[in-house]
């Protein structure tokens, strides 16, 4: 069912030979998007010995694969991955492409987009077609949402956050096409990943506990940073914080949750002395219950909540901890 | 010698920058009087572009794309101890987005001539994209190196820096001229000192416009802009909120009983 | 044509002083505190950062860049530790009798130095018997072949401790109404600091005495005239020591109105900020206007001084006005903090212990409006 218009491509990234979340959740998005354009979702995977991953490309909702399988793109490697996607794009006029938010896709997608002479967009919280079925982007800035469209060149480019989108269903009866791609050789190379090494990050992981407290500017000095932080240990939290609160120098950028942080989805999320920015909720909207504790009752933070404390968060923070114990104590007695 | 450029850009006052608003009413932007400073990570950019001028002999050229008051920081930079400071600055360049601005600042560096290495922030406060070092790099068909953490070996053509992952780093080599973006971990960007202040006094900053960059008015700025904003929505909520009433202690307890009731603590 | 406006240059500096507090200096004011001692790091930051060479001339490694200058470094830094400002104040008020009444060779050895915080410098005027009124001090020399011999106790000496160069004022051993003033260095025979105060406030910086016990100083240590020395003195503290007081006051001024606005904006009563109170409010608008009264009248008096005006009237005026506006202001803030005032986490306490120790330095508020009288009443007298 191929149609006049490209298809929706998405750049699949991987590890180890593990394909990232990421990249299946978009493959779940581009499906949508491609149906309603009638077109087809096609999915771009380079690595080393990776054949054997194809099937959840597919199930995801993919219908073609284009696969770069050679010992030299095991790893991301910028000169040959933009030159293997640059030409493919050339070649085969896509109308979308998508790529993961990574620190891979972050290089990699500019680096494309530039040699394509088209634009992209980062920080999406939502991808949608508008009434001529251009790619509305729409990306939170200035406490509302800005809809970013790339109304002439093609393709419309834009990286996306882990955790926008949801993983699709996978449907593992379904088939696609496998194209194998010609890869080049050695290109004349004047850059060369030449190691991958892997840290294990400190902390609470921001992403897999069902709690997540997280502190803003509200803390006002470390003093009252280290309450909110003990909030969170009390409850058993990750702790998280907003961009004002790494800049003060209160909280590693690794906790940061939002647009240029984390995208997380907890059980609970407990904001504290935050304002609610757009650019920090964006990360967090995917909670299942919200806690805003604020001194400022016309906080924009309360019309994005479903529990608000309006109370100086010093004050309120510690004897609330102290309920939390008493309420986890009876817990384990009873 | 190594002839470094360094980009650098002029935004509002991360600090003060959440002032600056959608007017509900009339969808535009609402500045108030935010002032411009160096964008944050671009100082990063001059501290990497300084410690190497320290210990290999540089000379550093700042280039900056903004409206006048944009030569401000150009100085600024001058003052940190930049030899030369350019500003872009013509109507023809105002509303560019990433793609837009990157080529711009690209014919700026065209023209300035020879250089080794290109420095950018990782990317900028106010909007974050990370794009114009990586476009850039690809006008000038440089390498780019994104995220870079540390400079390993910087002596020869060939040069091994780490560049930030997630979870660790990547080790890259990368023959000159090349274009590194960098984050803060890099170094600490020094202060501005008052007898850097009183070098810079007199100096030239030299002022390009689209004649001097001698480009096409269409491929610039606003027009030249593969994206554009269509709208600007105020947000919406889904959520509901009850505000939780009554002493300290009630609040306490009431906040812990819904919570429970939900099942999530 | 009145210009009230800052130059271009002149923002740069604010914000290069600003950087330099906020960076090197804050983070240091816990353990200052904590202490009561001089950070060496703060000394060594502030020579890095040029700050003891704003005043000092190029031809002497300095920057040259006069008093409006030194004014806002002063008040900049003051905005974060007000120990740290009053400390600078000092040595740029040790550095002024060199300038000003060294002769070249004099010059030469002690303001390169200086100029990049190498040497340290204070000035040593009072003594027991008072500060504002110098003749009745005791402190004394007398000639021996080519040096001289210094006799007596000198107190309240800021960086008394810390200073490589003193400049000292004492009389004729024979003539009590001769004074003269000279360059005594760390390490002379016979000159050492004895005990260190502890004082309420500003306890980052180091206040104690000096003890001149047949202290020889060379004769080419002798500074400006024999026998003038009273002059030497006073035109350093008249100007440069009052100017620098004012620096501090407004630093701490600013500092008192920030953390109040920042608490009343924060701190919930019946329900809302109370910022929201009028009685608050009030207090905040008082706190602003001595906050532009005060800057009028010490960024106007170091404006003439630059101009090689006569300014030490004005700056009585502006010492006076600010100082006791940042005592008043100190108190506004901790009265806006309520119990908060009261405990050491918040700033306010410290603001509010610094600012009893504006007072005296540089001359009580009484004695300014003792020399205002004199300058107000001088037309009637003969």
């Amino acid at each position: 069912m191929e149609s006049r218009r490209g298809s929706v491509w998405v750049i699949a990234e991987q590890i180890d030979c593990r394909i990232l979340s990421v990249s299946l959740q978009l493959i779940g998005h581009a499906r949508k998007l491609a149906d309603e354009l009638e077109t087809s979702v096609e999915v771009i995977l380079l690595g080393d010995k990776i054949e054997g991953q194809t099937q959840q490309l597919f199930a995801a909702g993919a219908d073609r694969v284009y696969l770069g399988n050679a010992p030299h793109l095991s790893f991301y490697q910028p000169e040959i991955y933009t030159e293997i996607i640059v030409k493919l794009a050339k070649e085969r006029q896509p109308e979308i492409i998508l790529i993961g938010s990574t620190s891979m896709g972050r290089e990699l997608a500019p680096l494309v987009a530039a040699r394509l002479e088209t634009g992209l967009t980062a920080h999406s919280i939502d991808l949608l077609l508008d009434e001529n079925k251009i790619l509305e982007q729409r990306v939170p800035a200035y406490g509302g949402l800005l809809s970013i469209i790339c109304p002439k060149r093609r393709p419309q480019m834009a990286t996306i956050a882990r955790g926008v989108f949801p993983i699709p269903e996978l449907d593992e009866k379904r088939t696609g096409e496998i194209v194998l791609l010609d890869v080049p050789g050695e290109i004349p190379r004047r850059i060369q990943t030449l190691e991958i090494i892997r840290e294990e990050p400190e902390g609470v992981p921001l992403e897999s506990t069902p709690i997540v407290v997280a502190g803003g500017a509200g803390a006002s000095d470390l003093a009252g940073w280290r309450i909110i932080a003990a909030l969170a240990e009390a409850l058993n939290a990750a702790l998280g914080s907003t961009r004002p609160a790494v800049d003060e120098g209160w909280a590693g950028l690794e906790t940061m949750i939002g647009q240029s942080g984390k995208m997380v989805s907890p059980e609970l999320y407990i904001g504290v002395g935050l304002s609610g920015e757009l650019q920090h909720m964006v990360g967090i909207v995917r909670a299942q219950v919200m806690v805003a504790i604020n001194n400022d009752p016309k906080s924009p933070v309360f019309e994005q909540v479903d529990y608000g404390i309006v109370d100086d968060c010093r004050e309120f923070i510690p004897l609330f901890i102290e309920k939390i114990k008493e309420y986890q104590g009876k817990q384990v007695t009873c | 010698m190594l002839r470094i450029v360094v980009c650098v850009k002029a935004v509002p006052d991360p600090k003060e920058a959440s002032k600056i608003r959608i007017d509900p009413v009339t969808r535009t932007l609402a500045r108030c009087d935010v002032p411009l400073v160096i964008n944050p990570l671009d100082k990063n950019a001059m501290e990497a572009a300084l410690q190497l001028k320290e210990q290999l002999g540089a000379r550093i050229t700042v280039l900056s794309m903004g409206p006048p008051p944009a030569g401000n920081i150009v100085r600024e930079c001058l003052a940190l101890g930049a030899d030369e400071g350019i500003l872009l600055c013509d109507q023809a360049f105002g509303g560019a987005d990433a793609y837009a601005t990157a080529y711009t600042l690209a014919k700026g560096i065209e023209k300035i001539g020879s250089y080794d290495l290109v420095f950018c922030g990782m990317a900028s406060s106010d909007s974050g994209t990370e794009w114009v070092g990586p476009e850039i790099a690809t006008f000038l068909e440089m390498p780019v190196v994104t995220r870079v953490k540390e400079i390993v070996e910087c002596d020869g053509e060939w040069w091994k820096v780490k560049a930030s992952l997630e979870d660790g780093y990547r080790l890259v080599q990368v023959k000159l001229p090349a274009l590194f973006t960098v984050t803060r971990g890099l170094n600490t960007p020094r202060t501005l000192s008052f007898s850097g202040i009183v070098k810079a006094r007199d100096r030239e900053i030299i002022q390009w416009g689209i004649d001097e960059l001698g480009v096409a008015e269409e491929s610039m700025g606003l027009k030249g802009s593969p994206t554009i904003v269509s709208k600007m929505t105020n947000r919406e909520s889904k959520r509901k909120v009850e505000i939780i009433a009554g002493t300290r202690e009630e609040k306490a307890e009431r906040l812990i009983q819904k919570l429970a009731d939900a099942g999530v603590i | 044509m009145i210009d009230f406006t800052f130059t271009e240059e002149q923002e740069m500096f604010r914000k290069a002083a600003r950087e330099f507090a906020e960076t090197q200096v804050a983070p240091k004011v816990p353990e200052m505190e904590e202490a009561g001692k001089v950070n060496d790091e703060v000394v060594k930051a502030l020579g890095e950062a040029e700050m003891m060479a704003l005043t000092i001339p190029e031809e002497y490694g300095g920057l040259g860049l006069g008093y409006v200058a030194r004014l806002i470094a002063l008040e900049e830094i003051s905005r974060v530790s007000v120990a740290t400002a009053m400390m600078l104040q000092i040595f740029g008020l040790g550095i002024e009798p060199i300038i000003r009444f060294g002769n070249e060779e004099q010059k030469r050895r002690y303001l390169p130095g200086l100029a990049k915080g190498e040497r340290l410098a204070t000035v040593a005027v009072t003594e027991a018997t008072g500060g504002s009124d110098p003749k009745s001090g005791r402190t004394s020399y007398k000639r021996d072949g080519d040096d001289y011999i210094i006799n007596g106790r000198k107190c309240f000496i800021t960086n008394s401790h810390i200073a490589d160069t003193v400049t000292v004022l004492a009389k004729d051993e024979e003539d009590p109404e001769v004074f003269t003033a000279f360059i005594v260095e760390k390490g002379m025979e016979g000159f050492r600091p004895s005990h260190e105060e502890h004082k309420v406030g500003m306890r980052g910086c180091n206040t104690g005495e000096l003890v001149f016990e047949h202290c020889r100083v060379p004769r080419e240590n002798l500074l400006g005239e024999e026998g003038k020395g009273m002059r030497v003195a006073m035109a350093a503290i008249g100007e440069v020591g009052r100017g620098g007081m004012v620096g501090c006051a407004l630093g701490l001024q600013a500092a008192c109105l920030e953390a109040s606005l920042k608490f009343a904006n924060e701190r919930i009563l019946y329900g809302k900020p109370i910022s929201n109170l009028q009685t608050i409010q009030n207090k905040l608008a008082e706190m602003r206007i001595d906050l532009e009264a005060g800057r009028l009248l010490g960024y106007r008096a170091a404006a003439m001084q630059d101009r090689g005006m006569r300014s030490s009237n004005e700056f009585a005026v502006a010492k006076y006005f600010t100082t006791e506006a940042a005592q008043k202001g100190a108190k506004t803030a901790v009265d806006i903090h309520g119990g908060y005032g009261c405990l050491e986490e918040y700033p306010v306490s410290r603001y509010y212990r610094d600012s009893i120790v504006l007072g005296p330095s540089a001359g009580t508020s009484d004695i300014m409006k003792v020399i205002i009288a004199r300058w107000v009443l001088k037309p009637f007298r003969k």
